[in-house]
């Protein structure tokens, strides 16, 4: 053993400073030990994160481009945000976010020609509802048995995107196009009608339709959460539900709305994808993105804050958008999770710090008189 | 008085003529001692537990350690044990200069502990439990009927009955504590530490295990006896310790010197406490009936019986006690009046309104208050502000909200108004995890207190607290019976029923064993119903 | 008479249920210490991905050499990621499920198993060493059994003896009997002199191992090649054959060639000419999963076969 040992001394008043540095230092950490590997495996860091950054956030459309990385992890990372937050393990974003997709183009394409007046709330609604309905399961079988949540929205992520696949690819069904030219090479979804694109805004800066809901989702949490009956409910239960108990709050209930919020937001995610980017259901593309994933890491490095999550999604939004377009034997697309990982593992390995003083100091045998 | 407790802080030795003053001179103690500690300080942050205390137990003698919760007692045998390293002192084992850097070392000096809520593994067999950590046999092998057999062999060398395949979950906390006890001497303690053995014992149980400790005190063992009670202290020991706030305040050799229990309090405490009853009661002769329960009744998930046929009244200013050894049924009674748990049978009526089961929102707004035994965690939500937890039941108010939003400045200032009323040191704004127990109780008193209930239900409130706070929440229990409301108090620590109670209500395996007067009540008799042994016919005044 | 369709099945049952196995017995053990690991995914992954490289790397000599190279290696990058896992759960106390998870990130499809799959060209390469079927006694051609008991490679035997040894292990050594106090209650095993952080480290880092060795079986012997994402969430199936076993490493068997059987059942039914969506096959292990893992929580609960009680918790003195 080292003769180096770690000592945990209670803090008496939770330290100022922790909230914001943290992250900070994440980061930090994390984009050093990602530069580490890329050294050792011969590749040269400075021009690697050099790249990333242009490619980020200073080359020209890179931002545009890092708004449209970044606003299925605004979902996602609410999704997170709100269920870790009361201790529900939901890891079910990217499933929940994949049926939402299923859930919106469904309606985009059965609703198209009523107008965008009412599509896209529908596309909205119907993403929300379909996410939701993906966490049903895992949230009734957790409020009433204890099921582990973890175990049962991971296997619904492998599930949803099987189940998408076989909608389009493997099958004759109602959401596959089996008219147009392209789709007779290779199969592909129906196409929602032009009408019900979401919108872009911004003309140097394209900012989609999908990235304001995100942000006014995560405001209007934030707001739910601070200053109604509810979100004091949902506070006391996540801090402990024995004291919700106690205190009249019927905190099953809450454990299963707070699942099913958690699972719709992430469905809204779906329903942007469909209406913001590629306007019809694409299996493979969602599920290698994997963003209910990476949610996760948006939502640890805003410390669940919502309003935090809307810049914390921007910044790995930045990370995902540069490693995916300059990916290569030079930068491979693996850095991306290596960064990720790291950022979540720091932030989870640090929390103790909020109540602990950490002390490092080299171990001192008690004298012997 | 002063002249027979030696004051160790001087050094000052007894003035008395005494046959055996050798023995109270340090350095012969010192080398005559199984266990002893020059000068141990131990610092947590925000606490001193231990300042410079000196301490030794010779062998052949039951050596009490008294003093307040909080008074360092329990860190201290964790030093001598090696849970914890002295940040500043040394050790001695029989004498000699000696460390524990792991609680392993310990027994290998022959040095054990019972620890106050004990060190069993729940799903493993007694036998299991005895040899668990036992590394002086160098066989990796676990043969599990061999050791079977020789546990049940030690018992019986022992003088104890106790079935060595039982599983430990199953066994009752006396049979618990049996157990503790047989792995101090399967490992051949010499040395034995017991932390507050007795706040889970009836008092018959109690005797049963100060004779056996006697007993190994007869065959030359050393016992430390961890204790805030000053009867059994008197009973059993042969030498008392007192610690106060960290600091050693005195030590006396109680087989020869007459020590009474005043002194060894104002020790204890530093200044003069009185140990009184309470002096009013708020029981008035017309007082109208508020808690009527008839025979209540419940099953736990597996279907045996947790509450029987309870039936009490308890009326205006009424403080009723509820004796009984924990896990009896204690916390389902008290949860069944709160609408925590849920009851196949019987009726519950608050002011004559009925309470219906496992619907907490109905007994709230029947006006019972009820301040749970576990207070953080259950009573308050630990990592959310004071003024959070002061709204954590009116929350749903028209006072602290309008529709579905909160009225978060009427909240802060309700806070503020409390935190004066009830002298909580802290600001609203602070976690509840940081304040004292002490303060947090306080909280929790004063959320509970300020909607003026009809009924409160309180278990153990002064469980953990030190002694000003226990006077506090003691005084705010009476000033509320006063009042008018009527009180259930629920409590382990039957000194406390008897301090503040007008009638005691005994329970034993979820069955009201008896309900007698608080004036006049015999302890033997309350002891005997702790068991179920007692009689079952209820005293007049229960009707 | 070996054509049949249920030995067949059985065969690839046993084939696609050893690395379960020995990730399943790896998480185990983690879990009987009070460890949930959530990363084996990911581990098993990194296991896949450096053992192939290792197995590919080395050219010269016999192909034992190499295999036994790249099983070690695999190993010893379980143990390497298990040594973050347990530094942030043990030591630092960070919560157990978020740690996993960060490491599953770390390590996964879109991670450091990836980016080593293109810094080693590991894809586009086909393998050079694949593990060897041990003709046992020479019985290989018996009915039935021959192939399933006496002709398997030698992680499949490594998995049987592995089984018998965490029973024997749990049930009948002093140390299996502290590991289970460890377990079920930490503080009562520490005041009994029991060390707690060592026996957590020590049974986290031997389930990295393990599931680092499972992840080997699949570039070595299941597929023997590269590529990303290889695994398919069968770590996570280990992680939920452990619960659906009650932590009875037996169990973990059965429920293993369960699962086995199920995965390969798409294969095997459609080269006998099947014609079924391939969704529809590769969806039955995680429905599999999902309703086994219900069930389990909810009627078999009542029994006594409940988790370790201190699973998930950090220890403090």
């Amino acid at each position: 053993m080292l003769p180096l040992e770690l000592r945990f001394e209670r803090r008496l008043e939770t330290a100022p400073w922790l909230g914001p540095s943290l992250p900070i230092l994440a980061i930090f950490v994390a984009l050093f030990i990602g530069a580490l590997i890329l050294w050792t495996t011969g590749r040269d860091p400075a021009t690697g994160y050099s790249d990333i950054f242009q490619a980020a956030f200073t080359k020209p459309g890179a931002l545009t481009a890092t708004a449209l990385s970044a606003t299925p992890l605004v979902f996602t990372g609410l999704t997170a945000a709100l269920a870790f937050r009361i201790g529900i393990w939901n890891i079910g974003g990217d499933g929940q976010l994949m049926i939402g997709a299923l859930a919106a183009a469904t309606s985009g394409v059965a609703l198209g020609h009523l107008g965008a007046w009412i599509s896209i709330p529908a596309m909205i609604v119907a993403g929300a509802a379909g996410g939701a309905l993906w966490g049903l399961i895992p949230a009734y079988f957790r409020a009433r048995s204890g099921t582990s949540e973890v175990l049962t929205t991971l296997m619904l992520n492998y599930l949803a995107p099987l189940l998408l696949g076989y909608l389009i690819f493997s099958s004759k069904s109602w959401w596959r196009d089996l008219t147009s030219p392209g789709a007779k090479v290779f199969p592909q979804a129906k196409t929602i009608p032009f009408d019900t694109f979401w919108p872009v805004w911004g003309a140097d800066i394209a900012i989609p339709f999908g990235f304001v809901l995100g942000i006014f989702m995560a405001v209007l949490m934030q707001i739910v959460l601070r200053t109604t009956k509810y979100g004091f409910e949902v506070l006391v239960t996540a801090d402990s539900p024995l004291a919700g108990n106690y205190a009249g709050i019927r905190t099953k209930r809450v454990f299963i709305t707070v699942f099913l919020l958690s699972a719709a937001l992430a469905g809204i995610g779906g329903a942007s994808q469909i209406g913001d980017f590629t306007y019809r259901l694409e299996p493979r593309t969602l599920q290698f993105a994997a963003y209910g994933y990476t949610g996760i890491a948006v939502a640890a490095l805003a410390r669940y804050n919502p309003i935090a999550v809307v810049v914390a999604a921007f910044f790995i939004g930045g990370l995902v958008n540069a490693n995916l377009s300059l990916q290569g034997p030079e930068l491979p697309l693996g850095l991306l999770g290596v960064i990720q990982g790291l950022i979540l593992l720091f932030v989870a390995a640090s929390e103790i710090s909020a109540r602990y003083r950490v002390v490092a100091r080299y171990k001192s045998r008690p004298p012997i008189q | 008085m002063l002249g027979v407790i030696s004051c160790m802080k001087t050094g000052r030795k007894s003035e008395l003529p005494n046959a055996e003053l050798a023995l109270e001179d340090p350095e012969v103690r010192l080398r005559n001692s199984a266990l002893a500690a020059r000068g141990i300080t131990k610092a947590f942050p925000g606490v001193v537990a231990n300042d410079r205390v000196d301490f030794e137990v010779l062998k052949g003698e039951v050596h009490a350690l008294l003093g307040e919760n909080g008074s360092g007692k329990t860190t201290l045998c964790k030093i001598l044990t090696g849970f914890h390293q002295p940040d500043e002192g040394q050790i001695y084992a029989n004498g000699k200069p000696t460390r524990f850097p792991t609680p392993a070392s310990a027994f290998e000096a022959g040095i054990f502990m019972v620890h106050q809520n004990f060190s069993l593994v729940g799903p493993l067999s007694v036998a299991e439990n005895v040899v668990l950590g036992w590394t002086q046999t160098r066989n990796w092998r676990f043969d599990k009927r061999k050791v079977e057999e020789q546990v049940f062999a030690a018992a019986k060398k022992f003088d104890m009955s106790i079935d060595p395949r039982a599983t430990v979950s199953t066994l009752s906390v006396g049979e618990k504590q049996k157990v503790e006890l047989l792995k101090a001497l399967y490992r051949g303690a010499k040395t034995l530490i017991l932390d507050e053995p007795t706040t889970v014992l009836t008092p018959q149980e109690a005797k049963q295990l100060f004779a056996s400790l006697r007993r190994m005190a007869e065959e030359g063992e050393a016992v430390i006896f961890i204790s805030h009670k000053l009867d059994e202290v008197s009973e059993v020991c042969d030498h008392v310790s007192v610690l106060n706030q960290g600091r050693p305040a005195g030590m006396a050799n109680l087989r020869e010197q007459r020590v009474d229990a005043q002194s060894l309090a104002k020790l204890m405490v530093g200044r003069d406490i009185h140990l009184r009853r309470k002096e009013t009661t708020g029981l008035k002769p017309d007082a109208g009936i508020v808690l009527e329960i008839r025979n209540l009744n419940s099953v736990d998930s597996n279907g045996s019986a947790k509450l029987k046929n309870i039936s009490l009244t308890v009326r205006e200013g009424e403080i009723l006690g509820i004796a009984g050894i924990a896990g009896n049924g204690q916390r389902a009674f008290a949860e069944a009046i709160a609408g925590l748990h849920l009851y196949g049978g019987g009726e519950i009526r608050v002011k004559g309104a009925a309470l219906s089961s496992g619907n907490v929102r109905r007994s709230i707004e029947a006006g019972v208050a009820y301040v749970p035994q576990d207070r953080l965690g259950t009573g308050l939500a630990p990592g959310m502000t004071i003024s959070e937890n002061i709204s954590l039941k009116s929350y749903r108010s028209v006072t602290h909200s309008v529709g579905p939003i909160l009225r978060k400045k009427a909240i802060r200032d309700d806070t503020c108004r409390l935190l004066a009323e009830f002298d909580i040191k802290g600001q609203e704004s602070s976690l509840v995890r940081q304040l004292s127990g002490g303060n947090a109780q306080k909280v929790l008193l004063a959320r509970e207190l300020t909607s003026d209930p009809n009924l409160i239900v309180v278990a153990t409130p002064t469980r953990g607290l030190d002694v000003s706070a226990t006077e506090t929440v003691r005084d705010l229990l009476a000033q509320a019976a006063v009042r008018g409301a009527a009180i259930v108090l629920i409590s382990e620590d039957l000194g406390e029923i008897l301090d503040l109670a007008d009638r005691i209500a005994v329970i034993c395996a979820g069955e009201i064993q008896g309900i007698v007067d608080a004036e006049g009540a015999e302890i033997d008799a309350i002891g005997m119903m702790m068991l179920g042994k007692g009689s079952k016919e209820n005293d007049s005044a229960a009707a | 008479m070996n054509d049949l369709l249920v030995v067949t099945l059985l065969a690839s049952g046993i084939l696609y249920g050893t690395p379960l196995i020995i990730a399943g017995i790896g998480e185990l053990l983690a879990e009987r210490s009070g460890v949930l690991n959530l990363s084996v995914e990911g581990i098993m992954l990194m296991g896949a991905a450096t053992a192939f490289w290792t197995s590919q790397s080395i050219t010269e000599g016999p192909s034992w050499l190499a295999l036994t190279a790249a099983i070690l290696v695999g190993a010893f990058v379980g143990i390497l990621v298990a040594l973050i896992l347990t530094f942030s759960v043990i030591t630092m106390r960070a919560n157990q499920v978020v740690s996993g998870l960060a490491l599953l990130i770390f390590c996964g499809p879109l991670g450091l198993s990836n980016y080593l799959g293109t810094v080693g060209n590991l894809a586009s390469s086909t393998g050079q060493h694949r593990l060897p079927k041990l003709d046992l006694f020479g019985l290989g051609d018996l009915a039935v059994v021959g192939p399933l008991i006496f002709n398997q490679d030698v992680l499949v035997y490594f998995s049987w003896i592995l089984t018998i040894g965490a029973g024997f292990y749990l049930t009948k050594t002093r140390a299996g009997l502290h590991l289970r106090a460890v377990g079920e209650e930490p503080n009562a095993a520490d005041a009994m002199g029991v060390n707690v952080v060592a026996y957590r480290y020590f049974h986290t880092l031997l389930g990295g191992a393990l599931a680092g060795v499972a992840g080997a079986y699949y570039s070595l012997s299941i597929s023997v090649n590269w590529v990303n994402n290889i695994t398919a969430g069968a770590g996570w199936i280990a992680i939920a054959l452990v619960i659906l076993a009650f932590w009875r490493p037996l169990f973990v068997v059965i429920g293993a060639y369960l699962f086995g059987v199920v995965t390969s059942l798409g294969f095997t039914l459609q080269a006998l000419g099947f014609k079924l969506p391939a969704e529809l096959f590769s969806s039955l292990p995680y429905l599999l999963t999902l309703f086994a893992v219900i069930l389990a929580s909810g009627r078999l609960s009542k029994f006594n076969l409940k988790a370790p009680a201190a699973l998930g918790l950090p220890f403090r003195r």
